[in-house]
């Protein structure tokens, strides 16, 4: 994208920009691979990939690569979440979370672990919250007129109902027991996730990841104004409805398996925009890779950097906020840029 | 042609905004005239699809527009907003691009074709050498030249234009509505726009709708409809017709809105 502003004319120009995007997804993906097998490989207990015992093959097999995959999926899912709502409310700042489907999983899950503290139930009671959260978001803004705004009006409404109720559940909790587990929850983690736990958020995450692929070309016409969409032939109510729906779907999915993951949503897409521009053709392809592999490296450190493992969301922000810096600061000006 | 019958139009359902709008246009630049406020915006959304009307009819080429599927609408009519703020920096390729969307299938997006038809009329309204360049850079001339690209590539048979002159200077607004002649006269197709300038309507356009608080006052060819008695009703201003040799001209009169510091 940069190169090609230097050389301003010709045909082929069009061509060297979409060739270099490619060659960035090529990359990505290369680098993905490589990373998703250096996670394998790394941990408390180290591999010699070519010199395994039983034990070792065991937790290679029913440990980390349950685990990895799950942690690639729910990178994409968030960065895509993040893409989703970035397009629909026009707004570089929304993340997944923008219509309260992560307040909504904390509340659920920390009921569940209040009340029934099994872990297919907090799992369940964490997703089906997400999802009564966003629905109320979005039949709240709908009452208010089902405009952009009145959406994220009704969004934090809901957040920050979901967020009292979240202080009552932990106020009540019992502090020496209940409570830490609820904390903890709070702070993402992967630990202990099992084959069982990948097949329960397949179906939603693999649903919200396709559906939101697929949907990327219709995210340049929806993130150009609702008029705008709609003189050019788009039932916008149809497909933002859609929309809501897949990446609340992938979102809820996620923080059911994992608890509350920040900043992955909101980093992913700017690092990815950077990289291969504005148009959704090429950024939301991008914005699953980059999302799949951050939340692969931040999973990495959180495993490795201490002898129990740290909460994710500590990692995430600490390794998100000063990427996302670094990189503004060197393209300062040249993508984000206004009038 | 275009033909509107009976529209009525109400943002909130108390007061009406369109008061039983009727026109037709047989050809050419149609221009909607009126002072701020009239419906003029109104009218052309509820044109293009953006705004359903509370009562009446609006048929182009003898098809029934309000019974038509947004898709359907979208191919036979191009729109060019008024104002347009683009929230990501995307290219001015990929703004004009977003006009094929009609055309396309929804999943896999545009084609090489539609690359290409793109091209063609960023070369046509001579932008291409901006491509590349994020649409939120230029400025308020070229980005209503990208519009009026997007509108082209969006391959309607009824260009509507809302206020192609807002934000423009003097060339500027020139520039612009000659584009729209241009178009309507070499491609053959129909454009209706609003203006508030009686002298720019007076150079381009073809036809003229008068309007006022929601309701058509007068129409017709723009040397016949436009004069001072109509301006009166319009703007509630005094004006004097000069005559130049290329036709008319209308000056405004500063000294009748001394009324309003009274």
């Amino acid at each position: 994208m940069t190169a090609s502003h230097s050389r301003s004319f010709g045909y082929n120009l069009l061509d060297e920009v979409k060739n270099g995007s490619v060659k960035f997804l090529k990359k990505g993906v290369l680098l993905f691979f490589l990373v998703f097998v250096i996670s394998l490989i790394l941990g408390r207990y180290f591999f010699i990939p070519w010199n395994m015992s039983e034990v070792e093959k065991a937790i290679l097999v029913d440990v980390r690569l349950p685990r990895i995959l799950i942690v690639s999926l729910s990178g994409a899912s968030l960065g895509l979440a993040g893409v989703t709502f970035q397009n629909l409310f026009r707004n570089y700042l929304a993340g997944p979370g923008i219509l309260g489907v992560t307040s909504g999983s904390a509340f659920g899950a920390a009921v569940a672990i209040l009340l029934f503290p099994i872990n297919y139930l907090i799992q369940g009671f964490s997703f089906i919250f997400g999802l009564i959260s966003v629905f109320l978001s979005y039949s709240l803004g709908k009452k208010l007129g089902s405009t952009v705004l009145s959406l994220v009006l009704a969004g934090m409404v809901i957040s920050a109902f979901f967020s009292a109720l979240l202080g009552l559940v932990k106020y009540l909790a019992d502090p020496y027991n209940k409570l830490p587990t609820i904390v903890f929850w709070l702070l993402g983690s992967f630990t202990g996730v099992r084959w069982s736990d990948l097949m329960l958020a397949l179906v939603p995450m693999l649903l919200g990841i396709t559906g939101m692929l697929c949907l990327r070309w219709i995210y340049n016409v929806l993130s150009a104004g609702d008029e705008e969409a709609k003189a050019l032939g788009v039932d916008v109510r149809k497909y933002r409805t859609l929309s809501i729906l897949l990446a609340t779907l992938a979102t809820s999915a996620v923080t059911s398996v994992a608890g509350i993951i920040t900043w992955i949503g909101v980093v992913a897409p700017h690092v990815a925009r950077l990289m291969v521009g504005s148009d959704n053709r090429r950024l939301v392809p991008m914005t699953a890779m980059v999302g799949a592999l951050l939340l692969l490296v931040c999973d990495d450190l959180a495993r490795i950097l201490t002898a129990s493992e740290l909460p994710l969301s500590v990692v995430t922000n600490i390794v998100g906020a000063p990427v996302l810096f670094a990189i503004l600061v060197r393209k300062k000006g040249v993508l984000y840029a206004k009038d | 042609m275009l033909r509107i019958e009976n529209i009525h139009f109400s943002y909130n359902g108390i007061v009406e905004v369109l008061k039983g709008i009727n026109l037709e246009q047989k050809c050419g630049v149609g221009c909607i005239l009126g002072p701020n406020g009239a419906g003029k915006s109104t009218l052309l959304k509820t044109i293009v699809g953006i705004l359903q009307p509370k009562r009446g009819k609006i048929f182009f080429k003898g098809r029934d527009l309000t019974n038509l599927k947004l898709k359907e609408r979208a191919k036979l009519i191009s729109y060019v907003p008024q104002e347009f703020s683009l929230s990501f920096p995307y290219t001015v390729f990929e703004t004009v691009l977003v006009g094929r969307h009609p055309h396309l299938n929804t999943i896999f997006g545009p084609t090489r074709e539609d690359e290409e038809i793109v091209i063609k009329y960023l070369n046509m309204l001579n932008l291409e050498g901006l491509k590349e360049k994020p649409f939120v850079q230029l400025s308020s001339g070229q980005k209503r030249l990208v519009l009026i690209a997007r509108g082209l590539a969006q391959e309607g048979e009824l260009m509507v234009l809302d206020e192609p002159t807002s934000f423009l200077d003097f060339k500027n607004s020139l520039l612009a509505l000659s584009v729209v002649e241009n178009i309507s006269r070499k491609l053959g197709k129909m454009a209706i726009l609003s203006l508030h300038d009686p002298n720019l309507a007076l150079l381009f356009c073809d036809t003229v709708f008068l309007m006022k608080d929601g309701t058509i006052i007068d129409s017709g060819k723009p040397e016949e409809v436009i004069n001072s008695c109509n301006m009166k009703k319009l703007f509630d201003l005094e004006t004097e017709e000069v005559m130049i040799p290329r036709g008319k001209y209308i000056i405004p009169d500063k000294n009748s809105l001394q009324h309003f510091f009274e």
